[in-house]
């Protein structure tokens, strides 16, 4: 009884002050609404180069704007144009990019610069990061470009490529009694032995030759550098480099007139009519043989490992990171935004509703929902793909030599040896020899020392 | 107002009107080019901080020069473009010229049609010659076949390269040239040739000692235009053949742009393209001084 009036009288207070709250949100509902989104009124500007993933990220952005209340703003150009425009801006200081793509082949020469911003300093505080985005989940293969040399992250992987082998005309290597090869003299013999029957190419293959060749080069125990990323002294001219080229240009004598100058959507576009048997190359390239409507070769398709050479396994990997420049000015709104492309949800949605696969989440990779969508003919392409992703994270990264800054250089170079050797400009051995001198002069004359 | 007076206030106005149009032509003509050879100064790459400003061996740039065996090859190469290009692009343009400058309406009609590779896109003109040198859809190579005769892969040949490029060149051209010559033609009183005709002069011989006096300044100009031009055949090399195969059709340019954008060595890049310029003006304050010097004979 006793506390009855007391009761009333809360109760009368209270419903005072919800009054003049619901008039007070009535009347300026805008404020009180922006303040549950902590990043309301931020236009985040991003940079990065053409490509599916940004596409298809671009129809879910506006459930991110509608969520933080920022404005995403997402150039996309041609990847020269793109490399160019961010080296430009890093380089410069410049703070014009919130977020920017961490190129492959750029990722070294940033990091070494000081160019990007350390992701751990996000990813270690539990208010910017929750413990489910688990930043551990990223492939360790994909992920090694976007360390330093102390171990931390300026980058988290978009995109990953791994080098896989399609074959498209199973169906006439069985007529002929042949197998999938497993080495390079097998791969050798098949190109030579299938190249002309019925019109298709043995193999075909697409003008970034320094991409092409070194699995070959390592094949036979060579390296584009003496010992990667420590030792930089290129090794154009050692024996295995010159039998990895040797090897090469001879495998090319069973591929299409005119290979030297294709693009890789010509020699996908020969793999899915049948002209050509074998195609070597990243996964996104090599897969349509089994998964794009356009394949005409969908029923005598095969992909798998890559042949291994007479010394070692070494097939190419890549992965393309999201990072965020050292001079942003919207640092933790680019670190929101990174966290929401790369999370599992995104991840997920993008392959099932797009079957977009070369993310770089292991939980996505193994779960059954990819694994369904990504085994045909009873192929688990998924598995392979992670297989060979994770190759350069388990003992020695092989694929250092392509992201040591000095790599543009001698890579030009041993594209235009190549080249020669593939043309008969020069024996072999005459055009390495050349081309490690040339290598040496440029690496000295862009200031390396060696 | 004194005579003097006047001719001083119209210095003064025409300056005052000329100021702006000066200025603008300043900023975007001479600065740019001021900025080449300051940063040719420099070992500029993007990626090393101070770079831009180390002008601490200010000629090293130009001291690797011509130890540098691609640069001089890439000179060789633009040499070898240049000549054979603007010599097919004169001769075919002039021949071309000589057939169509007759008073027809059909041949009035049909000249527009030799006119479009001119005013296409030159990235337009790269992706056609492209489609025509590919092996695998080509209709040249259709037509080869059916003909049995077996055509190399032409932009990856080392014989055929370079040739493949010039006749890209030479077809995206040769309007200029056509279209200059048969101004000039046209130009041509007609009393001289009908004069020579009355003295007995065979046809060649009017297209010797009446038609070709006159269109030469014509041709010397419109080589002279093609020549600076040709030093900017880079679409068709981008496109075509990447420079390759190896460096059999790597231009100065082409080789410029891959220092510049494929291995970042801006400064490096920036003393290729300043001696490139030199070499531009040079031969055209040649060939200029050469037409005057042939007037002045005249």
């Amino acid at each position: 009884m006793k506390t009855a009036p007391r009761v009333s009288s809360i109760t009368r207070r209270k419903l005072l002050k919800a009054s003049a709250a619901t008039a007070a949100l009535a009347a300026f509902p805008a404020p009180l609404i922006a303040q549950t989104k902590p990043f309301a009124g931020v236009t985040l500007h991003g940079a990065s180069f053409q490509h599916r993933f940004f596409t298809l990220l671009q129809k879910y952005i506006p459930e991110f704007e509608d969520k933080t209340g920022m404005k995403v703003d997402l150039q996309l150009s041609a990847l020269p144009v793109y490399n160019q425009q961010a080296n430009l801006e890093l380089s410069s200081g410049g703070s014009a990019y919130d977020f920017v793509n961490v190129t492959f082949t750029l990722a070294t020469r940033w990091i070494a610069a000081g160019l990007l911003a350390n992701l751990d300093e996000f990813t270690g505080d539990a208010n910017l990061t929750p413990a489910d985005w688990n930043p551990n989940d990223f492939v360790d293969g994909a992920q090694m470009p976007y360390r330093d040399a102390k171990g931390a992250t300026y980058g988290y992987s978009w995109e990953g490529g791994a080098m896989l082998m399609g074959l498209s005309r199973m169906d006439l290597m069985e007529k002929k009694g042949l197998k999938i090869p497993k080495t390079f003299a097998e791969l050798q013999q098949v190109c030579a032995e299938i190249n002309g029957t019925d019109g298709v190419s043995g193999i075909v293959s697409w003008f970034l030759h320094n991409w092409n060749l070194p699995p070959y080069i390592q094949g036979f125990g060579g390296n584009i550098f003496r010992n990667p990323p420590g030792d930089v002294m290129p090794a154009l001219n050692t024996p295995e480099a010159i039998q990895g080229i040797e090897f090469y240009a001879n495998l090319l004598k069973s591929a299409p007139k005119g290979v030297l100058t294709y693009t890789e959507d010509q020699a996908r576009q020969a793999m899915l009519t049948g002209r050509a048997n074998i195609f070597i190359h990243s996964s996104a390239w090599v897969t349509p043989i089994l998964l794009s409507d356009e394949s005409k070769v969908k029923d005598t398709s095969r992909v798998v490992r890559s042949p291994a050479g007479p010394v070692h396994d070494y097939p190419a990997s890549n992965s393309q990171g999201l990072g965020i420049p050292k001079n942003a000015k919207n640092q933790k709104a680019a670190w929101e935004f990174i966290k929401w492309a790369l999370s599992p949800e995104i991840s997920m949605r993008l392959v099932k509703e797009h079957g977009h696969s070369s993310v770089c989440r292991r939980s996505i990779i193994t779960s059954e929902a990819y694994r369904k969508l990504n085994t045909v003919n009873g192929q688990d392409l998924g598995a392979l793909y992670l297989e060979v992703l994770e190759l350069p994270g388990k003992g020695e990264n092989y694929m250092a030599y392509r992201t040591s800054k000095e790599f543009p250089i001698v890579g030009d170079v041993l594209n235009k040896a190549f080249e020669q050797v593939a043309t008969g400009q020069l024996p072999a051995k005459d055009a390495m020899n050349a081309a490690q001198d040339q290598a040496i002069a440029a690496l000295r004359r862009a200031g390396t020392k060696l | 107002m004194s005579e003097s007076g006047i001719d001083g206030e119209r210095k003064r106005f025409i300056a005052f009107a000329l100021t702006p149009s000066l200025i603008v032509l300043f900023a975007v003509a001479v600065l740019p080019a001021i900025y080449l050879v300051v940063t040719s100064l420099t070992p500029f790459q993007l990626t090393i901080p101070g770079s831009a400003t180390d002008f601490s061996e200010p000629f090293r740039n130009y001291g690797l020069l011509p130890g540098d065996p691609r640069f001089v090859n890439s000179l060789a190469v633009q040499a070898k473009l240049s000549v054979w290009s603007v010599l097919f692009q004169v001769l075919l343009g002039m021949l071309l010229a000589l057939l169509l400058n007759v008073p027809s309406r059909f041949v009035e009609f049909a000249r527009t049609f030799f006119l479009i590779p001119m005013v296409l896109p030159p990235i337009v003109v790269a992706v056609i010659w492209k489609l025509i040198y590919a092996p695998d859809i080509s209709p040249l190579y259709y037509a080869a076949q059916a003909l049995h005769v077996t055509l190399p892969a032409l932009t990856s040949n080392v014989d055929f390269a370079l040739t493949s490029i010039i006749i890209a060149d030479t077809w995206e051209w040769l309007p200029f040239t056509f279209l200059m010559v048969l101004a000039a033609l046209q130009t041509i009183p007609d009393e001289y040739s009908e004069a020579a005709l009355v003295d007995g002069a065979s046809k060649l011989q009017i297209f010797w000692y009446v038609t070709l006096p006159f269109i030469t300044p014509i041709l010397v100009i419109s080589g002279m235009f093609r020549l600076i031009d040709s030093v900017k055949a880079f679409p068709l090399i981008f496109l075509l053949t990447g420079g390759g195969p190896g460096t059999v059709t790597e231009v100065t340019n082409y080789y410029a742009y891959l220092l510049a954008f494929d291995t970042n060595e801006i400064g490096y890049s920036s003393a290729v393209t300043v001696v490139m310029l030199l070499l531009v003006c040079g031969i055209s304050l040649g060939l200029v001084w050469m037409g005057r010097r042939r007037e002045a004979l005249a």
